[in-house]
């Protein structure tokens, strides 16, 4: 490929899927329109969703979904050290995700939860982040595919990986959505990062904030402005441990 | 139940006589393409440092090339299609209406891209922007150049403007600061400067290497060694933010006036034409009163320095 | 302009006659809040009876129709070392329909800012040309201003204005479109008693409003105040979420982004309005940001609404529909601001020295 005189090299790329849906990848092979073009700039190696090549020479991993086993750990390690780009991919390896969930209740009563009786060895859920370092995140839940085929054409292109730095209200507002606070709901949109083009609100539903913190976010005013609301102060808490996005601030609150 | 007596008629601004015609960014008045720009062709690139290269661009079409015309101080919006467009100073003579120089600092996302192409390929410019150094004004004064860093940029535009009216200037200084001796840029033209120009050039490095036999410092210290009559003298200053405020009240103590102090100043672009408001400083756009702004302006505009 | 009354019903008749054969957006209840109270916004309409004639207000304004949230600039298509850029002012027929006085008002700044300036801008002006704007008047909401701004009554900038005076319309036309569209409805000259009911309508009008922002001076105060501890204050409060520019009429800046086609084969070059209490506004290469905290974003915001900028030099762009201090979810509107603004000025009258004068 050989655009004004610069040549751009197909992305070698291998994907890994470790405790999540599996959703994310989905996203892409979802891609109808754009799919050829989209696989034209990749040089797959090992993805699952699309085809059962399995190589192990590639660039750029994509990893999806959070750990929460021993294995899982080395086998990112080893990840880490063959990718020269690890892209975190969609809420789960950001975040944590859903899967967080689980390290609200004890380990022990988890996996009787879940397993019932059989032995299963299980750690508390851990980002991607919180083992190797991460070069760029896809957050999402599921990812946006719009948002993954800019990030393959920058990476092939050679272009800077930019995420939004605002929040969904951005792009909730520009779709002239009816603010779902006026309609008596607690919403994350004010401190959650854009880049999903709002569809949850503009389909009535309140931002989970899948996407995870904007850029420098004010969340004391948030949490301020949500209790002078007089909303459910539960409600709050759930919404904001949803995908453990918020970790951090609300680490820092308390 | 189609009556087409109230279907309202289409005005296609594509179909009227400006969409055909050339854009004349200098001409402030007309409507005109404010998107399109000048294709040009980039027919040469030096390195100046790992972090700086000069290019130099032409222009294709003629009739394009005779209307572009710019003023020293002024900068253009290059765009390299599909990467973005940024603002730079144009850096060459504006007598020369064969090519435009761009001296170009690695900074980011457009700009790194630029670093990736070669000699051939084609890129946009839409301008000259913004306001310029008053040189003729400046004529029959004394001159005080000041430049740190990458400010020798903008300064190139009116020291080709000085160097092509030498006899109407009286005594020309240029302070030139950089952080290393490698740093600094168009030294293959110093001599030239000096002993064709007549143009009295001091130049000053914070960290000196083994071979550098000049000052070292803050260019600040540079005034220790001109004696000026300030009460004659423009003077122009060009650098990083933190430096404007330093040599500008060291200006402002030699006793030049603050309407005769010029300094360029940088904020994010993304339009050079006074909509996209990017670039507020104060109650103003920098890229319509801008960039270049004398110092009791300056004074006058809320978080300029 | 020329005056004429209409008759509810011929009224509609009219409109209706336009909304089937034009694109056409007009006022619609979308939602009502927790209070019970209606949300409106401007939305397609299909038929006289979608449109809502005696809305309130929007909540969002019509800006959009004229500056779209997201807009293609230019297209680039390669050939290998060489490309071609493509530019059009593309812009259909739309109908707009019960703008209020304050949203005209916007468009005639807007106008101004966009048209009037140096470097007029051609996407904006397909959009104006190409768009039949029929306002109407309305009894303020309790916390509209636009009377302290004097934008409540409007004189120019719109096609057709209608007065509600009762059982009749009191049409001022100002187009010649919307002159011999009216020709085939039956519309009669004002009598003297219309004439009278729309002095009245006018003054009933002026008198009902509940809130009042004492803007004169303002610019100054502005420059005064430009370090007061009013904006840490609501800056605190500020959620940086660009809601108020977002549903404001008159802010109109804009951030570019530029994409190659996923084919690589092309580009194109977008624009998207973005807000100055976003983060990364004013944020240049190598990370610098010239507005670093919450409050300074804010006071941009309200620097440019209010002291008025370049173009528009110390006029104010604001025409105090107070649409941003609804949307805000902190409660941060014009109305606190300002005189909050004018408190602090009038705490410390005393201190303030005149400007060195030095030239
Ligand atoms: C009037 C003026 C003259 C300039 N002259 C020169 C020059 O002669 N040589 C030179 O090397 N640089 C110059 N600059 C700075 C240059 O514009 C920035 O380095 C460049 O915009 C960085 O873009 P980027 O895409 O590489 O960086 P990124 O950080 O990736 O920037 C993304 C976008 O932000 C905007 N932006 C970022 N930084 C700046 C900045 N400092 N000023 C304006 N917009 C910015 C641009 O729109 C850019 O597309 C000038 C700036 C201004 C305002
Ligand atoms: S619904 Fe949510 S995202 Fe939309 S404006 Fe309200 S808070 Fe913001
Ligand atoms: S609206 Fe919120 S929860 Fe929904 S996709 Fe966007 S970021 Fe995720
Ligand atoms: S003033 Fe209100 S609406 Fe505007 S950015 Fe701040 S919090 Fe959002
Ligand atoms: S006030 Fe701020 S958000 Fe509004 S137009 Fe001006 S810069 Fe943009
Ligand atoms: S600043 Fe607020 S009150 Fe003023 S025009 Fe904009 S939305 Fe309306
Ligand atoms: S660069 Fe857009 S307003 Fe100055």
């Amino acid at each position: 490929m050989n655009q004004q005189g610069m040549h751009f090299e197909k992305l070698k790329i291998a994907s890994f899927d470790f405790t999540c849906c599996e959703g994310c990848q989905l996203q892409l092979a979802n891609n109808e329109s754009s799919l050829p073009a989209f696989f034209e700039l990749l040089d797959v190696h090992a993805f699952r969703e699309i085809s059962s090549e399995k190589h192990d020479d590639y660039d750029i991993a994509l990893v999806e979904g959070s750990i929460s086993r021993s294995d899982e750990i080395d086998r990112l390690l080893a990840i880490r050290k063959q990718a020269k780009i690890l892209v975190a991919f969609g809420t789960c390896a950001c975040f944590g995700g859903v899967n967080s969930l689980k390290n609200r209740i004890p380990i022990e009563e988890s996996v009787v939860e879940v397993y019932g009786e059989l032995q299963v060895e299980t750690l508390p859920v851990r980002k991607i982040s919180d083992i190797v370092q991460v070069d760029i995140s896809i957050p999402g839940c599921p990812v946006a595919k719009e948002e993954v085929e800019r990030i393959v054409v920058s990476l092939v292109t050679g272009s800077k990986v930019n995420l939004p730095k605002y929040p969904v209200c951005v792009e909730c507002k520009q779709q002239i959505n009816t603010c779902l606070f006026d309609l008596g709901e607690i919403c994350l949109g004010s401190i959650t990062r854009a880049g999903c083009s709002a569809v949850c609100t503009s389909g009535k539903t309140p931002c989970l904030g899948c996407r995870g913190p904007a850029e420098d976010i004010n969340f004391p005013a948030f949490m301020e402005m949500v209790r002078e609301r007089g909303l459910s102060e539960s409600d709050l808490r759930e919404k904001l441990d949803f995908h453990n996005a918020f970790e951090t601030y609300r680490n820092d609150e308390t | 139940m189609h009556d087409l007596r109230f279907t309202i008629p289409r005005q296609d601004l594509n179909r009227e006589a400006f969409a055909s015609s050339v854009p004349d960014f200098n001409l402030k008045s007309d409507l005109m393409k404010t998107d399109m720009g000048y294709k040009c062709r980039i027919t040469n690139i030096v390195s100046l440092t790992e972090q700086e290269k000069l290019f130099r661009l032409r222009i294709v079409d003629p009739e394009e090339r005779r209307i572009f015309r710019f003023k020293p101080g002024q900068f253009i919006m290059l765009e390299l299609p599909g990467f973005g467009d940024v603002p730079i100073s144009i850096s060459s003579a504006s007598s020369n209406h064969e090519f435009i120089e761009l001296c170009i600092r690695k900074a980011g996302h457009v700009t790194s891209a630029l670093f990736r192409i070669d000699t051939g390929m084609h890129v946009a410019i839409r301008g000259p922007f913004g306001s310029s150094f008053p040189m003729d004004e400046m004529a029959g004064h004394h001159a005080l150049l000041i430049a740190g860093g990458l400010g020798i940029a903008p300064l190139r535009a009116p020291l080709f403007w000085i160097n092509e009216h030498r006899d109407r200037f009286r005594d020309v200084h240029l302070l030139y600061g950089a952080k290393e001796p490698s740093q600094l840029l168009f030294s293959y033209q110093f001599d030239e400067w000096k002993t064709i120009s007549h143009i009295r050039l001091h130049t000053i490095v914070e960290h000196a290497d083994a071979e550098w036999k000049g000052s070292t410092g803050m260019i600040t210290e540079l005034f220790r060694d001109i004696t000026i009559d300030a009460k004659n003298t423009y003077a122009i200053v060009c650098g990083p933010p933190v430096m404007f405020k330093f040599v500008c009240s060291c200006l402002d103590r030699l006793g030049i006036p603050m309407n005769r102090m010029f300094v360029s100043l940088e904020r994010r672009m993304h339009c050079g034409m006074g909509k996209c408001c990017r670039c507020m400083v104060g109650s103003t756009f920098t890229c319509i009163d801008g960039p270049v702004f004398d110092y009791w302006s300056v004074m006058n505009l809320k978080e300029a320095i | 302009m020329i005056y004429k009354v209409i008759s509810k019903s011929e009224f509609r008749k009219f409109i209706d006659a336009l909304v089937r054969q034009n694109t056409s957006f007009g006022p619609r209840q979308v939602d009502r809040n927790t209070a019970d109270e209606p949300i409106y916004q401007f939305m397609p309409v299909s038929s006289v009876d979608d449109i809502e004639f005696d809305y309130t207000l929007t909540t969002s304004s019509a800006k959009h129709f004229f500056l779209p949230f997201r807009d293609q600039l230019s297209r680039f298509s390669f050939q290998n070392s060489d490309f071609e850029q493509h530019v059009a002012y593309e812009a259909d027929p739309v109908v707009l329909i019960g703008l209020r006085p304050c949203d005209i008002s916007a468009l005639n700044i807007l106008d101004d800012v966009l048209l009037n300036g140096r470097y007029p801008s051609p996407y904006y002006l397909a959009k104006r040309k190409n768009t039949f704007v029929i306002g109407m008047d309305h009894l303020p909401l309790p916390d509209c201003f636009c009377k302290s701004l004097a934008h409540h009554t409007v004189s120019t900038g719109f096609n057709l204005f209608c007065s509600d005076i009762g059982e009749k319309y009191y049409l001022s036309i100002n187009s010649s479109k919307a002159f011999t569209y009216l020709e085939e409805f039956q519309t009669e000259e004002p009598s003297c008693e219309d004439n009278c009911l729309m002095t009245r309508r006018r003054k009933l009008i002026s008198e009902s409003f509940r809130t009042e922002v004492d803007v004169t001076s303002l610019p100054s105060i502005l420059d005064i105040e430009f370090e007061s501890p009013v904006w840490d204050k609501w800056g605190a409060k500020c959620l940086n979420c660009g809601t108020c520019a977002m549903v404001c009429p008159t802010c109109y800046c804009y951030s570019v982004d530029e994409h190659f086609d996923i084919d690589l084969k092309g580009a194109s070059r977008n624009r998207q309005l973005y807000s100055c209490n976003l983060v990364d506004f004013a944020v240049v290469a190598g990370g610098h940001n010239f507005r670093p905290k919450n409050g300074d974003r804010l006071k941009y915001r309200y620097y440019h609404q209010h002291r008025g900028f370049a173009e528009n030099a110390n006029q104010q762009i604001c025409v105090g529909c107070n649409r941003c201090g609804r949307a805000c979810l902190t409660g941060i509107n014009p109305k606190a601001v300002i005189n909050d603004l004018r408190m602090e000025k009038e705490s410390c009258m005393t201190c303030v020295s005149p400007s060195p004068d030095r030239t």
